[in-house]
């Protein structure tokens, strides 16, 4: 309990930081929505000079694009994005910075097992996020309670919203597990950085290019917001295949952890 | 000299992961086209007449992407960014490095003056980012000629790698400046990615709302767009004198900054 | 009771040499001495014992329980001194020693203030700004602050004024003498002599030598110097337990083991206008088992 209080002590000042900024992004794309709402009309105005058939296909995906769902699953992406960099920065660096500012020593010589350190340590990851994501949440359905006209389907907009938590979670348990196995990180962010952009960008070609495989790679891919849309609910398989992945993760990481020689100094 | 050596030699690793991601994206991005379909006349018409806003959110741009070299600008949207991260997170640790690693007191013992630190940092940074530049255009040059060889489209392509070299000397410039002027090392990267991220939300925000389209002075990203540069009206002279700028007041910033501040050991 | 006792304890590190089959034990309330020079093993062993790192072959057992088995178990009662003492930035003294104090279950508050005072260490500074010595007082504190039945010290000292260290070594030995068993580390010869009982020597890796101070000194050879009113032969006193015999002028000096009263009556014998008798100190004895192995 009280390495599990000192972390979050600890943890406090990022993880307000990465909150306000989540929220900060949620605001700024979610007060564009009007325009776009605007110009979606007009264009379908535009659209009633072609043929039948391009109005209607056209049409419905202008409809389901400028509704206000839709729109907010588009820019879900990015700040998802953040999200993720949060849960992969916290996640690896909860205990590389351990090892990093040397004070391994000092954990290692009390009186607690290691398996316990690691148990305090994942719990102010999952903590962290957690507060994180409903202080988001409420900022965002506040936001769009401002912004959309229309009423919103506010169940729909808090299952895509909690996506975020679960890809934050998939990416913090591959942060910790990197930095059980990586010996001598030497620092946390370009590392957490680059991977997580790696899947990012992996992600944005992969829906460009239309790859299917690429659903099973990277976290970004896993929910599949207009489905969440269309059905009010998950796909199962990715949500069993994503939670075996935390756990194994996060399992390796305990093993090999009780069990590597820590080199402090 | 030697400073620049050593530099030189402990960035080799992470240039050479770096290339193997450039290797990745622009072969196999490259690979996929080809298998793509010019999207018919009617709907290209189509798509021009929508607002700028929704085509960003349908995924289509100007850049004709049924020709080799329009299909590789959508993959150099991804570079820009790959580049950008490479390069603000090489300026703002080689500055910060050595009061992360502790290694400042050992240098500053040296009989070397600080800008002449600074001017070895920058120097090995600026030879690895010509590196980056040069692997980027080397194998974009020969998988785009592969799929379509035509007399300008080498020429294109330095074009659009001479904008991202740019862009890089203005995130390294970032990068190094916050870092001088930084007191806590770890902070400089955290702030350094931050307004990276920052830019990079803005972009897309910029992308989504005319109304923010005066935001574009502040975003590098919108620089050196692939549309604007393969549409065949070449560099902005606004933007290119705007990243001059930008990088000769951020490196005297760095030089300046540096010199003036205790270092923390 | 043996508080430690180490069994052929190996450590490798790939083809890099750690420890080779160490074995020692430190009996209860005594104050064992753990000397080398740098890079023998000093702090490998007593990592391994801290299960920081894990043995490759061999045991280790603390309070009688296994030292990777029931390792936080032992830790309860262990207070430990790093050589390089390094802690959370941006905490101050205070919330670095309670949180530390938070891992055992006692009351630790008086003992803080007291030690606080003792090394004259101000709680309410912020960790960083805490100078090398400063930074060593904090790990002190924090070592000491709950009343462990057995203390490592890994070579604690560095950093440390002479006024400190000799606090330290009070502390120490008040420690001990309520008790608390002490396991030294350090390649200073002066201090381990001071404090310590007994001591295991370790060189590249390898225990050479276990042995009481007090027998260290007294196996082994007397200095003796002599100044004589006429020049003597320097053949004179090359007799049994005599080595290095150096002369110069009046003056001749070497090194005796052996009998002492055939060397008193050898020198009685000649008429003499000064003598010396020198007990060799710790680092004398040291080089000696050093230069053996080589």
């Amino acid at each position: 309990m009280n390495m599990f209080l000192h972390e979050l002590k600890v943890n406090r000042k990022s993880t307000i930081i990465w909150t306000l900024s989540l929220v900060a992004i949620a605001v700024l794309f979610l007060s564009i929505f009007p325009t776009i709402e605007r110009e979606g009309e007009e264009f379908k105005k535009v659209l009633a000079s072609y043929p039948e058939g391009v109005l209607k296909a056209v049409g419905v995906q202008i409809d389901s694009i400028t509704s206000f769902l839709g729109f907010y699953s588009y820019v879900f992406l990015y700040i998802m994005l953040c999200g993720a960099i949060q849960g992969m920065n916290l996640g690896m660096g909860v205990l590389s910075k351990e090892i990093i500012g040397k004070t391994a020593e000092f954990l290692l010589t009390k009186p607690v097992a290691r398996k316990e350190i690691l148990t305090s340590k994942a719990l102010v990851v999952v903590t962290s996020l957690l507060i994180t994501n409903i202080v988001f949440m409420g900022a965002a359905a506040l936001m769009a309670n401002i912004v959309a006209k229309e009423s919103i389907d506010y169940q729909v907009f808090f299952m895509i919203s909690a996506t975020n938590f679960f890809v934050q979670l998939m990416f913090a348990s591959f942060g910790f597990l990197l930095s059980v196995l990586v010996s001598r990180i030497k620092s946390v962010l370009p590392l957490s950085l680059s991977t997580v952009f790696a899947f990012f960008i992996l992600y944005m070609f992969g829906s460009v290019i239309g790859e299917k495989a690429v659903r099973y790679l990277t976290p970004f891919k896993y929910f599949d917001l207009a489905y969440i849309i269309r059905h009010s609910g998950y796909e199962a398989q990715y949500i069993i295949i994503g939670s075996i992945f935390i756990v194994a993760t996060v399992a390796v990481s305990f093993i090999v952890f009780t069990k590597k020689d820590i080199h402090t100094v | 000299m030697n400073i620049v050596l050593r530099e030189l030699m402990s960035s080799r690793k992470s240039l050479i992961w770096w290339s193997v991601g450039l290797l990745a994206m622009i072969t196999g991005g490259m690979s996929k086209y080809g298998g793509m379909q010019s999207s018919g006349q009617s709907a290209n018409d189509l798509f021009a007449a929508m607002p700028k806003s929704l085509q960003a959110i349908f995924g289509v741009s100007t850049l004709d992407i049924s020709t080799a070299l329009g299909y590789y600008g959508l993959i150099f949207s991804y570079l820009l960014l790959m580049a950008a991260i490479y390069a603000v997170m090489l300026g703002a640790n080689s500055i910060a490095k050595e009061e992360r690693d502790k290694t400042s007191e050992f240098l500053m013992a040296k009989p070397v003056s600080r800008s002449r630190i600074i001017t070895s940092k920058l120097a090995a940074a600026i030879i690895l980012l010509f590196l980056f530049n040069l692997i980027t255009f080397l194998l974009s040059a020969m998988m785009v000629n592969y799929y379509d060889s035509g007399a300008e489209i080498t020429s294109k392509i330095a074009a659009l790698v001479g904008g991202m070299f740019l862009l890089q000397l203005i995130f390294l410039a970032i990068g190094t400046s916050i870092a001088a002027v930084s007191k806590r090392p770890k902070l400089a990267t955290s702030i350094a990615t931050g307004i990276l991220l920052l830019t990079y939300i803005l972009s897309i925000a910029v992308e989504l709302s005319s109304k923010l389209e005066n935001l574009k002075y502040i975003i590098p990203f919108k620089y050196f767009e692939a549309k604007y540069i393969l549409a065949g009206d070449g560099f902005d002279a606004v933007f290119v004198i705007l990243s001059v700028v930008i990088v000769v007041v951020l490196i005297n910033a760095t030089y300046i900054l540096y010199q003036k501040r205790d270092l923390n050991i | 009771m043996n508080v430690i006792e180490i069994k052929n304890l190996t450590k490798t590190y790939g083809n890099a040499r750690g420890i080779e089959n160490v074995s020692f034990h430190v009996e209860e309330g005594e104050i064992f001495g753990f000397i080398g020079p740098n890079g023998a093993g000093k702090s490998t062993t007593l990592r391994t014992l801290l299960s920081i790192i894990y043995p490759t072959s061999g045991s280790a057992t603390v309070f009688g329980k296994d030292s990777v088995q029931s390792a936080s178990e032992i830790k309860k009662d262990i207070g430990y001194l790093p050589s390089e003492v390094f802690y959370y930035d941006r905490m101050r003294v205070k919330d670095l020693l309670n949180y530390s104090a938070s891992f055992y279950k006692k009351d630790c508050r008086k003992r803080i203030q007291e030690l606080a005072e003792i090394m004259d260490l101000d709680l309410s500074k912020r960790i960083d700004d805490l100078s090398y010595g400063n930074r060593k007082k904090v790990g002190i504190v924090q070592g000491l602050l709950h009343k462990p039945k057995l203390i490592i010290l890994d070579e604690p000292t560095g950093g440390l004024d002479p006024l400190m260290q000799q606090k330290f070594f009070d502390l120490l030995k008040e420690e001990n003498k309520k008790g608390t068993t002490i396991l030294f580390s350090s390649h200073i010869l002066s201090e381990v002599q001071k404090m310590c009982d007994r001591v295991a020597i370790i060189k590249e890796g390898k225990i050479i030598k276990v042995e009481k101070i007090s027998t260290l000194k007294e196996s082994n050879h007397k200095k003796i110097k002599v100044e004589t009113k006429v020049p003597v032969d320097v053949d004179f006193f090359d007799a049994d337990g005599v080595t290095n015999l150096e002369a110069t002028n009046n003056t001749i000096s070497f090194l005796f083991s052996g009998n002492i009263n055939l060397i008193m009556r050898k020198l009685s014998e000649i008429e003499l206008s000064n003598v010396w008798v020198d007990e060799p100190d710790l680092e004398e004895i040291f080089l000696h088992y050093y230069e053996k192995e080589v």
